[in-house]
């Protein structure tokens, strides 16, 4: 099954243009999902490293979700596509966006993690 | 209201869509506005029945993002607009986004409403600072949509300089509510009920934020997410 009917348009550049932003979604989906596993994991081991690894990766997500967007806007502005090709370039620019957003909340999950291991080492001390 | 910047086309119709576009999108924040208001006064107030309706009336919201999204994709697909055309509409796809989840917010303040009344004894700490932080994020909403009417993005760093305000007054409401919870472990559930309220309005202001960041991203062209306030002032300076 492949919505991005790739190969089908009479323009080679236009499938390029569809296979290119394809990837890009598929990679960045990937990195949420890693985002949010690791977060998890740095917050049931309490491991502030991980935790800060998340968070430094999170500029990664945003530059995908812009770069995508930016791709997906001048792919609608050049080739006009209608049907099914817009549905699914809208749908994406949609798509980068709640990704982002999941993004985002592995990185408050990180952040609670960081913030609650610290509190915990003052607390052992004190 | 200005209408340049939309009512240039050669086709009238198309002038007419754009038109009526943006006036549905209004409409909408209009109902986003109120139902904040009516479910901060609920709260505030213990008006169960206020309460009932702004949860009934959030399907009204979600019906508008739909509506209002299949007419966006239509155009696109029909009038095939470029440049600042292509930058609206899409912007409108993504604010009518940030509006539901608005909406979603003063539902979910709403129901804490009802929660509250059922099991905080009749007390009202933090009502006042609850309030103080509504006024702001309905004013920071406000303000965006009416840069949205204008298509005007002037002034638009004021706006979102005010979310930082927002979330130095969340933080301040949670230091107090977390004292509570430690002096008495009684105060557990109303104090997380009133968190929740706080921290959809946290989030409220946050929404508020990104359509600002959408407005420059229309008019501008450029993509500012994820810029910090310090950041995004030297780049809208430039």
């Amino acid at each position: 099954m492949d919505n991005f009917n790739t190969a089908t348009h009479i323009s080679g550049r236009f499938d390029e243009e569809l296979e290119s932003i394809h990837t890009k979604i598929v990679a960045m989906g990937q990195l949420v999902e890693k985002q949010l596993s690791l977060s998890i994991q740095a917050f049931t081991t309490g491991n502030i490293d991980l935790a800060m690894q998340v968070l430094k990766q999170d500029d990664l997500i945003d530059e995908y979700e812009s770069a995508i967007d930016a791709e997906c806007v001048s792919t609608i502005a050049l080739r006009q596509p209608t049907g099914i090709d817009l549905s699914l370039l809208v749908a994406v620019i949609k798509a980068t966006g709640e990704l982002e957003g999941i993004a985002a909340k592995a990185e408050g999950i990180a952040d609670i993690t960081i913030q609650l291991n610290q509190t915990k080492q003052v607390d052992s001390r004190g | 209201m200005d209408n340049s910047k939309i009512a240039h086309h050669i086709s009238e119709n198309f002038n007419k869509e754009l038109e009526d576009i943006r006036n549905k999108v209004l409409t909408m924040g209009g109902l986003v506005e109120e139902q904040i208001e009516q479910a901060v006064k609920a709260l505030t107030t213990g008006n169960m029945e206020l309460a009932e309706l702004v949860i009934k009336q959030d399907n009204e919201v979600d019906d508008f993002e739909m509506e209002i999204d299949a007419e966006c994709t239509q155009i696109i697909a029909l009038r095939q607009p470029a440049a600042f055309d292509l930058r609206l509409l899409l912007v409108v796809l993504r604010v009518i986004n940030e509006l539901e989840r608005i909406g979603d917010l003063a539902e979910r303040i709403a129901k804490m409403a009802i929660y509250l009344s059922n099991n905080s004894e009749g007390r009202t700490d933090q009502y006042h600072e609850l309030k103080h932080m509504a006024g702001l994020v309905k004013d920071m909403l406000h303000s965006a949509l009416d840069n949205f009417a204008r298509m005007s993005i002037d002034g638009i760093t004021d706006i979102t300089r005010c979310d930082e305000q927002v979330d130095r007054e969340y933080a301040s409401i949670i230091r107090q509510l977390i004292t509570q919870m430690m002096e008495d472990p009684r105060n557990i559930t109303r104090s997380m009920d009133m968190l929740w309220t706080v921290r959809a309005l946290e989030r409220i202001g946050d929404h508020s934020r990104y359509i600002c960041e959408h407005l420059i991203y229309m008019v501008k062209g450029e993509d500012v997410r994820h810029l910090t306030q310090a950041e995004l002032e030297i780049k809208m300076k430039s």
